[in-house]
Parts: C-alpha cells; sequence; structure tokens
C-alpha cells in the first residue's frame, strides 16, 4: 500500500496546556504563564474550541497573564521580567491563588520561577510556581503537575477529618471535554449518599473547596492511568487515602461505584440510591426498548479516546447497549505499568484496546487484521459500524459510511456545555447522543 | 591571505590561555600587516583585554539590553595596532542563556555585514572553554568560521575538552560547517608533554601548528594589560606567536578530526601515564631528558 502524506492534527497538548486547561475550570486561581509569546494564546485555543468549544474564563485563555518571554529573556535570563509580571498581576487581578506555570524555554534557560514565587509567598502572597515545559509530558501530565502543586505543595495539613468528605481527582479539564457535567454528576451522587464532594474544577466548586481538600476522608482517582504517584504523595503529606477507580458511565457501572465508595468509608445507604437511581433510569430507558430493538440500533463500535474514557465508553457500550466492540484505540501516551493497569480493566470485554494515535494508523488498523472476502456466503463487513471517536475521526467514518460521534479531545464539531457521560444521567445522555447524532438525519 | 576572509574560531580547556593565545595570534598577525578582528565568545567579555591595556570594552549584548538594537559598528572598538576588537557578552553568571547570547551576537554582525565593510583580512573567535551547547558551536557551523585551532597542554583535561571539541567539528563537518586546522600546543615546557601532544594528533589525524612554551615574559605583559608582541616585540615568545601567526596566515586546507571514543581517550591516557611512570622510575631510559 503506497502511504499518501499527510499531517494529522494532535490529540493532546503539552503540560502547560493541560495546566492552564485546569487552572481556568478553578475559582479564583489566577495563571501567570512563564514563557514565550506565544504559548498562552495557543494553548489557549487548544481547548477554547477543540473541548466542544469551552472557551475561557476569568482570567484565563486571552486574558491569562504572561511574562511573553523574548530574545532578551532568554539571552540574560528572564526571573526579572517573571518578578516584575507577578508584581503586576497581583496589583492588578483579583485571585485567592496565583500560579505561575512555566513553558519550554523558560526551563531550558534554568529561570527560577520558584525561587521569584517563594519571595512573593514569603511576603505573604499565595503565589506558587510549578514547572510545566512540554518536555516533562502532555496535557495529562501538566494536570498532575497542577494538583501537586497546590494540593502536595500549597496547602497545609489540616487539622480534623471529615468522615463525610471526598475528593475527586483524575478526570482532567478541557483534555476529557465532559469534565464538567461528569463531575457534577458524581457530586450529586455523593450527595444522595450523604457526602460532601470537592470535584475543584466544575462551576458548583468554590476556592473553599480546594483549602477544605485536606480534610477530606477518601481520594476518589476516577482514572487507572493518571494521579497515581499525586494521590500517593498526597496520603503522605495529608494522610488522605486513596482509590483508584473508573469513571462510571450507566446504571451497571454506576451501582457498583456507589457500592465501592459506601464500603471504602464505611457508611450505609448505598443500596437505597442504587434502587431509586436505578427506579428512575429504568422508567426512562425501558420507553427507549421498542425503537431500540426494532429499529436495528445495535451496531459495532470503534472507539477513539484517551486512556480515561477507554474502557468507561466501552463498558456501557458492550454491556448497557449490547454492541460489539470491534477496536478499541487508546490515544494517550502512557508509561508500561499504566497500560498493564488499563488493559486489567478490560479483562471482561471481547477486544483489547491498541495504543495508538495517528489517525492514518488507525484508520488503517480498522481494517488489518480483519477477515478478507474469499467468497464466503456469510462475510464479517463490519457494519453496521459505530466510531465513537474525536472531530479527527469523523472524514473516516463518513468514507465508511459509519455512524459517528465526537465525545473525545478534539471535539470540535459539537458543543459541549454542562453535559456529561458519567453516572445514571450521563448514561441517558449517552444514549441520547449516540443514536440522536445520526436520527438528526431524518425528516 | 590576499582580500578573501579567513574566519578562525580558537576552542579549547577553560583556563588553558585560549584568549592569550588568540590576543598574540591577531596582534601577530596584525604585525605582520593583515587587518584582524578580535571577536570574543564568552559571556565573562575579557578576550580582547590584552589588546585594550588591559580594560574591558562594552559588549553586544549588554548595548542590545540597553539599546534595544545594535549597530555593529558601535560595538566595534580598536586595540593595538588598529586590530578590531569585540566581546559577544552575555548574561550575569548562573542566568539567562549564554549559549543562545553568543548566536544573537555572531548572528547580528553576519546581517549587517560587517566584515566586508571593514575590508577585513581576519577574524579570529574566542570561544568558551568546551563546546557545551548548541550556542557554543555557533562560530563553526555553517557560514561562519572555515577554521578551528583548539589550544591544549599535555594536561589530560585539557586533551579530553580538545576531543570533544573534535566531536563537535565532526557533527557539523557533514553541513558545511568548519574544519580543524590544528592544535596550538600551549605550556610546553617538558620534554615528555610534547610527546603526549604530538601522539594525540597523529591518533586523531591533526597536527600540532605551534608548541608555545610557557613563559614569564607572557605573565609580564599580561600584567601590564599588554600582548607579548605589544609589550616585548623581541622576546622568544613573540617569535613563537609571530611564527604561529605565519603558520595560520599560510593556512589553507582543514581537515575532519577523529575523535576518540571514550574508551579509546582512555586507554590511551593509561599507556601515557604508564610510560611517564617506567621514565620517573627509570625503568626505562631517558627521563631526564623528558624532564621527569
Amino acid at each position: 500500500m503506497t502511504e499518501t502524506p499527510f499531517h494529522d492534527k494532535p490529540r493532546t497538548s503539552c503540560a502547560l496546556g493541560g495546566a492552564l486547561a485546569a487552572i481556568s475550570a478553578l475559582p479564583d486561581v489566577v495563571p501567570i504563564i512563564h514563557a514565550a509569546t506565544g504559548c498562552g494564546g495557543n494553548l489557549m485555543n487548544s481547548v477554547a474550541f477543540g473541548a466542544g468549544y469551552l472557551g475561557s474564563s476569568y482570567c484565563s485563555g486571552a486574558s491569562a497573564p504572561t511574562s511573553a518571554v523574548t530574545e532578551t529573556e532568554i539571552v540574560f535570563g528572564g526571573a526579572e521580567r517573571l518578578r516584575e509580571q507577578i508584581a503586576s498581576t497581583l496589583k492588578l487581578i483579583e485571585g485567592k491563588l496565583y500560579l505561575v506555570a512555566t513553558g519550554c524555554m523558560t526551563e531550558m534557560i534554568g529561570d527560577d520561577a520558584g525561587g521569584a514565587a517563594s519571595e512573593f509567598a514569603e511576603a505573604g502572597e499565595p503565589v506558587l510556581a510549578i514547572s510545566t515545559p512540554s518536555f516533562k509530558g502532555d496535557c495529562y501530565t501538566g494536570y498532575e503537575i497542577l494538583l501537586d502543586g497546590i494540593f502536595n505543595r500549597w496547602l497545609r495539613k489540616a487539622g480534623a477529618a471529615d468522615p463525610r468528605l471526598i475528593n475527586v481527582f483524575g478526570v482532567v479539564p478541557g483534555y476529557d471535554p465532559f469534565f464538567r457535567g461528569d463531575l457534577e454528576e458524581i457530586e450529586r451522587i455523593g450527595a444522595r449518599l450523604g457526602l460532601k464532594v470537592n470535584t475543584f474544577f466544575s462551576p458548583t466548586q468554590t476556592f473553599e473547596n480546594i483549602t477544605a481538600a485536606p480534610e477530606a476522608a477518601l481520594n476518589v482517582i476516577l482514572s487507572r492511568t493518571r494521579c497515581r504517584g499525586f494521590a500517593e504523595r498526597f496520603e503522605e503529606k495529608h494522610g488522605v487515602p486513596w482509590w483508584a477507580t473508573d469513571l462510571p458511565v450507566g446504571p451497571e457501572a454506576t451501582d457498583a461505584f456507589i457500592r465501592e465508595l459506601a464500603a471504602k468509608l464505611g457508611i450505609d445507604g448505598a443500596e437505597r440510591v442504587v434502587a431509586a437511581e436505578n427506579e428512575w433510569y429504568y422508567r426512562y430507558f425501558e420507553r427507549t426498548a421498542d425503537s431500540y430493538a426494532d429499529g436495528e440500533l445495535r451496531f459495532y463500535s470503534v472507539t477513539v479516546t484517551n486512556s480515561n474514557y477507554a474502557l468507561p465508553l466501552n463498558k456501557y457500550l458492550y454491556r448497557e447497549l449490547g454492541w460489539t466492540p470491534a477496536e478499541i484505540f487508546v490515544t494517550d501516551r502512557l508509561e508500561e505499568a499504566r497500560r498493564e493497569d488499563l488493559l486489567a480493566g478490560f479483562a471482561e470485554l471481547p477486544v483489547k484496546p491498541r495504543f495508538v494515535s495517528g489517525s492514518q494508523e488507525i484508520a488503517r488498523s480498522i481494517d488489518q487484521g480483519r477477515p478478507v472476502y474469499r467468497g464466503q456466503r456469510y462475510f464479517d463487513a463490519l457494519t453496521p459500524l459505530y466510531i465513537v471517536g474525536s472531530t479527527l475521526e469523523k472524514q473516516m467514518a463518513l468514507r465508511r459510511g459509519a455512524k459517528y460521534l465526537a465525545v473525545s479531545f478534539p471535539a470540535y464539531d459539537r458543543a459541549i456545555v454542562a453535559g456529561g457521560y458519567a453516572g445514571y444521567r450521563g448514561g441517558l445522555r449517552l444514549y441520547e447522543d449516540l443514536i440522536g447524532s445520526f436520527m438528526s438525519a431524518k425528516g | 591571505m590576499g582580500k578573501k576572509l579567513k574566519q578562525i574560531a580558537i576552542y579549547g580547556k577553560g583556563g588553558i590561555g585560549k584568549s592569550t593565545t588568540t590576543s598574540n595570534l591577531s596582534a601577530a598577525l596584525s604585525s605582520l600587516g593583515y587587518k584582524v578582528m578580535q571577536f570574543g565568545c564568552d559571556p565573562k567579555a575579557d578576550s580582547t583585554n590584552t589588546l585594550r591595556g588591559g580594560s574591558y570594552i562594552p559588549t553586544v549584548l549588554d548595548t542590545l539590553r540597553e539599546k534595544g538594537a545594535v549597530k555593529a559598528r558601535d560595538v566595534i572598538y580598536e586595540g593595538f595596532n588598529g586590530i578590531c576588537c569585540v566581546e559577544s557578552g552575555g548574561p550575569a553568571p548562573g542566568v539567562g542563556c549564554a549559549g543562545r547570547g553568543i548566536i544573537t551576537a555572531v548572528e547580528l554582525f553576519k546581517q549587517q555585514k560587517i566584515f566586508e565593510e571593514l575590508d577585513l583580512d581576519c577574524v579570529i573567535y574566542d570561544v568558551l572553554g568546551d563546546v557545551v551547547c548548541g550556542g557554543f558551536a555557533m562560530p563553526i557551523r555553517e557560514g561562519i568560521a572555515q577554521h578551528v585551532f583548539t589550544v591544549s597542554s599535555a594536561d589530560f583535561m585539557s586533551v579530553y575538552a580538545s576531543n570533544n571539541l573534535f566531536k563537535g567539528i565532526k557533527k557539523y563537518s557533514n553541513s558545511g560547517g568548519a574544519l580543524l586546522g590544528g592544535i596550538v600546543a600551549n605550556s610546553m615546557n617538558a620534554g615528555y608533554s610534547r610527546d603526549i601532544v604530538d601522539d594525540f594528533a597523529a591518533r586523531t589525524k591533526t597536527q600540532i601548528v605551534q608548541y608555545v612554551p610557557r613563559s614569564i615574559t607572557v605573565t609580564q605583559c599580561e600584567l601590564k594589560g599588554k600582548t607579548v608582541i605589544e609589550a616585548a616585540p623581541d622576546s622568544e615568545q613573540a617569535r613563537v606567536y609571530r611564527e604561529l601567526a605565519e603558520c595560520v596566515a599560510a593556512h589553507e586546507e582543514s581537515r575532519t578530526p577523529a575523535p576518540l571514543e571514550l574508551r579509546e581517550l582512555q586507554e590511551w591516557a593509561a599507556k601515557w601515564s604508564d610510560k611517564l611512570l617506567e621514565l620517573e622510575t627509570g625503568t626505562v631510559p631517558g627521563g631526564q631528558a623528558a624532564g621527569i
């Protein structure tokens, strides 16, 4: 097969990008970018458009303060420029925490951003620096670096623990495009169990959720691949144990999540919540049964997502909707041990994920390894096919005549606001979106 | 040399005598009638001191920082016998990127075509120590210097630094970078030191362009802020530098060196260690003659 030269759009951004997207979702936290001119703006565009038109927020995106270093700072050092920027930001912009996030160039020349931030911190200003050059990793790494900075360096140890308070981490703002809706559903479910839930990054939260985090009884990490080190260091500093699980999508996964969470915390009421939520869920879902069964709405599925969404999404498609997983592509860069962690979760599924991020390789992989037509009477043509991925899969889906929905980054052919696919409500929304996306052609 | 501009870069381990050698070479070339520029590529900015009575000159980068733009002419200062003195300068120790500073300063001169304007015969870049990053390799990249000379003593660390430089030259040699003219063997007093640098030159397929002895005359002149050529033109040391200048002026063809791998270099050093020990203990005769 002749290779056609092509260029591919990215499915991630750099550590600074991940940190900035996350900061933009934290109330009263102001970023100060210590990087070259252009970094802040370009990274803003990444999630402002690519995460379902997430846009920007107070002092994020195009309004983010930046040292915007140029050649003079590169040659002579940019720490002075940074000090100046921190001072003017403190003067002009209200905030409860100012986070200096570094880019590649200032890290390459060894600017002491931490030292500059410390000078302000020692003078009583809430300023903290995190080291987020792209060579440290991608946006997911940046999210973890940010968490480490705020929770494991900046926050002081708490006095007493609150047995009814939990923290939720692992859902990455922007690069998990449904982060707000997903976190709010987890918060809602927690509240039904009588818990207070710090999710930090959704609009229901305030800065006080951040400062209360060390008092939590449990850190819930909604990711098999992210935040391990962060959670361990959090436990070491604040004494809060952690539990890594998957984002629950749909009733079966959410039932299990509720039961396990209640058991971890030693609280009652799980069965009551599960029963009530299932009652609600199935009173909606049962009415879809006729159209679903008679309308031939079952598909082969190909998913293209990051490692956070791969398992929750495929479990839902396979176990809740009865679809047939054909291929599962995981697009983010993972260490071998984290791949193993993720693979372990796929034991019950008939297909194991492949770790591929290039669009061309994904398109080719769908056909490779499949039976080729040799005059068989019944031929597995992989139809009807549904591709659940990012907007980068749209053209491939159109070429194959497959149904298609964007759920992963970059998703720029749909708007995502308060929606999410987590829990019971998210499960119904995912059904609506999957079926609605192609039904919209009718009429 | 004619009017074809000859651009030379001088490298070597820190403290080995690069600036002393370079300044005396510039002064000697100038006294032979060539129009010379000495371009210090070191944030310390002291390469041209002995050409200007021991005084420091404003650097390209300091001027750039203060004024935002630099006209090359404004940062060229006249030294001994009309030599054009330039210092790239750089950041304060421990901050910024000195390597990028060298690139900025050298590019600025290249863009303004000042060498042609000044009708120079020779530009000599005196470059800081080891080739620690891309910035310090700037003078040996395409379109800047044609010839590189390294200043080295017989000390192992100096030879090691030269070998690293050879690796840098070899790396850029395929893309039109400068090639190696040879080694200026410095501090050549003990008899065995010549043998060591000769052997290293042979192993790395290069040549020794001059043997420069360690001399009190150099120290005396430098304390006065002058080169030997200026302050002691009739001394033996001045003759040595003039010979070096003639050799450099006549030098046309440089080559790609054959740097040793680390293991080879270690084996080479161990062999010399054994040999010196044998000379010292008298296991082999000739120790006294070799200066041991």
